[in-house]
């Protein structure tokens, strides 16, 4: 019974792959990128958080795993593929798993400092880390340095007729990662994970080999990155050190902490909505400014209402939900009552419309302000998607939980 | 041959002689008590016999084998286990993951069996769940199983580090102050507790406790500890009436 529910995951996650890889064939050129893009960062985000919200280990430098599973693969391919004479597909399996064990091996390296440091000061280590990494590969010439390298082999095509390739892969690794953290919280070998997280001294005191958690989640998360940074150098094509900056772990350290740290379920949303928020704000069109200081207006006062409603408002939980459902409607017909009215008033209504699609990353950044005004905790907190929780929110009878976290 | 041994056990802090040549045997099944006022080197004492610290000279032995300097996990594994002065739960987590984390030390599947979500694990799992389950009913926290620690009452938080640590199946168990901030009432059900603990689950108990008649009616041998030295060592009513122990500690009867 166990096998045969087993082998319905393992081909329900493939079919999903393919379907989504023949879904994302009929697309463009430019949506086909972004599908495979998110699939590399909800692998980067799961990672991350198995050290960072799981472990509690704070690393900032989750892009440096990611480039020298990257680089790994890369200089491996320049190198050896035209004398290997493997097909392409086998031959990328092969690179992702040998840079998953360059990666885990960087992190076995940053993992140990961290047995001395906590906190701010392993943030610091591991930033640190970060642009070494990126700062070394720039100046080395036989990995091309600034210029960047060509990696060969492209990934083949699953689907001849179309365009696409590689979705199918990259969504794999994905689940693959959410499958071993979430199996890791599901049996009890995930709680010295978590102990360590709450209470070092304590962990230490029960039995829990301290050291050895916190290098194990390093190596686990470290070797996930590379893989991706594998998928993501025979996906470009091409590599260089700007694509591993800085920039990019502060944005996987934020899909974590907006997702709710320790939470996978969090940190697989948050990393697809976080990557497509600043995509799709480039879809908006030219608004006239009457309406966007009307936008303006509006959310900072359902903000204000949000915030006020979830701390003073002593009512039952049902009740507060209509309550800020009902405000947040308010809040936008009064902004856009406020942007026909403001309208009347000459130099506002004459003025030409913006476009807001340049202001894509000031409404990006604000809207994650304010998120972490209204749930500092992050989106999901501690909890986690379960089809428990689903028929409890069905109205069902309230079932047992089969994972040892709720 | 005596559990618990320290021979002259000693650990200086600089210039600081926190615990100071202390001579003491538990035997198997003993209930044994530590008392002395702040200060006197009892936790550091815990934290001797823990592995928290390495003695500066002098043997701790346990089963006859000396343990001084053994990291904390591994002294957990050879079967000594702690409760802390200040709380130290897991406060995100349940009363049952907590149980669990002590649970975990004697888990025997490996880490990729639990990766890959495997039967064994599984079973495991559920073992481990179902025998956390049972603790927490011997201190009567079963009804919460499943509330956040941090959200539990003092006397409650205290009661499940107990289970916590009886989770590792200690052959000696040490509590440290269990009965502080607890109402006299509390304090009755935890004597109840820790005598059934030592009774039906067979385990030898060492304890550090300020409240007197806590220690005097529960335990059956007492240690006093004053500035790092042991200055008397006996049953309660030798310890009740030792002029020592009144001048530095107990006070005279008013």
């Amino acid at each position: 019974m166990f096998w045969i529910s087993r082998l319905g995951s393992i081909l329900g996650a493939l079919l999903f792959c393919f379907l989504l890889d023949k879904v994302t064939g009929g697309l463009s050129d430019f949506s086909s990128r972004l599908v495979v893009l998110a699939g590399l960062y909800v692998t980067l985000s799961v990672s991350l958080n198995l050290i960072n919200g799981i472990t509690g280990q704070f690393s900032m430098g989750h892009a440096a795993f990611y480039q020298v599973g990257a680089y790994t693969a890369g200089y491996l391919s320049v190198t050896y593929f035209s004398k290997a004479h493997l097909p392409g597909f086998l031959w990328i399996v092969l690179m992702m798993i040998v840079a998953a064990i360059g990666a885990a091996l960087a992190g076995l390296i940053v993992g140990l400092p961290s047995l001395r440091l906590k906190g701010d000061y392993l943030a610091i280590v591991t930033l640190g880390f970060g642009e070494i990494i990126r700062i070394v590969v720039q100046n080395q010439p036989s990995i091309g340095g600034a210029y960047g390298m060509n990696v060969q082999p492209k990934f083949p095509q699953l689907f001849a007729s179309t365009g696409t390739h590689g979705v199918w892969l990259v969504w794999l690794l994905a689940i693959l990662c959410i499958a071993v953290c979430r199996n890791l919280l599901k049996n009890v070998h995930g709680l010295p994970f978590l102990a360590v997280r709450e209470d070092e001294i304590a962990s230490s005191a029960m039995g829990v080999n301290v050291t050895g958690v916190k290098v194990t989640a390093f190596l686990i998360g470290s070797a996930f990155a590379g893989a991706a940074g594998a998928l993501l150098a025979h996906y470009e094509g091409f590599l260089s050190p700007t694509m591993f900056t800085m920039e990019l772990s502060f944005i996987v350290l934020t899909m974590v902490v907006l997702g709710g740290t320790g939470s996978i379920t969090g940190s697989t949303l948050a990393a697809i909505v976080l990557f497509y928020l600043p995509e799709k704000l480039r879809d908006l069109p030219p608004v006239p400014v009457s309406f966007l200081v009307g936008a303006v207006i509006g959310a900072v006062g359902i903000v204000v209402f949000l915030k006020k409603t979830i701390d003073n408002y002593h009512g039952s939980s049902s009740q507060k939900t209509v309550r800020m459902i009902l405000g947040t409607a308010t809040g936008i017909v009064v902004a856009a009552a406020l942007g026909f009215v403001l309208k009347v008033i000459p130099t506002i209504g004459h003025a030409a419309p913006v476009e807001a699609a340049k202001l894509r990353m000031v409404i990006f950044a604000v809207t994650l302000i304010f998120l972490m005004l209204l749930r500092p905790q992050g989106v999901f907190a501690h909890h986690e998607f379960s089809w428990s929780w689903v028929k409890k929110l069905l109205g069902k009878k309230d079932v047992p939980t089969t994972a040892v976290s709720t | 041959m005596s559990l618990l041994t320290l021979k002259d056990a000693t650990i200086r802090f600089g210039g600081l002689v926190a615990v100071n040549k202390v001579n003491f045997e538990i035997e198997t099944g003993d209930l044994f008590g530590l008392i002395g006022p702040n200060g006197a080197g009892k936790t550091t004492c815990f934290n001797l016999i823990t592995g928290v610290y390495t003695p500066t000279s002098g043997h701790i032995l346990f089963n006859g084998r000396p343990i001084g300097g053994t990291p904390p996990n591994k002294i957990a594994k050879l079967g000594i286990c702690r409760t802390f002065q200040n709380i130290r739960l897991f406060g995100a987590l349940s009363c049952l993951e907590n149980v669990m984390v002590g649970a975990y030390l004697r888990h025997r599947t490996g880490l990729w069996t639990a990766l890959s979500d495997i039967p064994p694990a599984i079973k495991e799992t559920r073992a481990l769940k179902e025998e956390a389950m049972r603790l927490l009913e011997v201190v009567n926290l079963e009804d919460v199983a499943n509330a956040r620690s941090a959200d539990l009452s003092y006397g409650s938080q205290r009661r499940l580090e107990i289970a916590r640590a009886m989770a590792t199946q200690p052959k000696l168990l040490l509590l440290d102050e269990p009965a502080a901030g607890m109402n006299p009432q509390e304090k009755a059900e935890l004597m109840e507790t820790v005598r059934r603990i030592r009774d039906d689950h067979q385990k030898t108990v060492l304890l550090i406790e300020h409240d007197m008649r806590f220690v005097m009616g529960l335990c059956e041998k007492i240690v006093v500890l004053d500035h790092g030295e042991e200055i008397a060592s006996g049953p309660p009513d030798a310890i009740r009436n030792d002029p020592k122990v009144i001048a530095a500690y107990l006070g005279e009867a008013v």
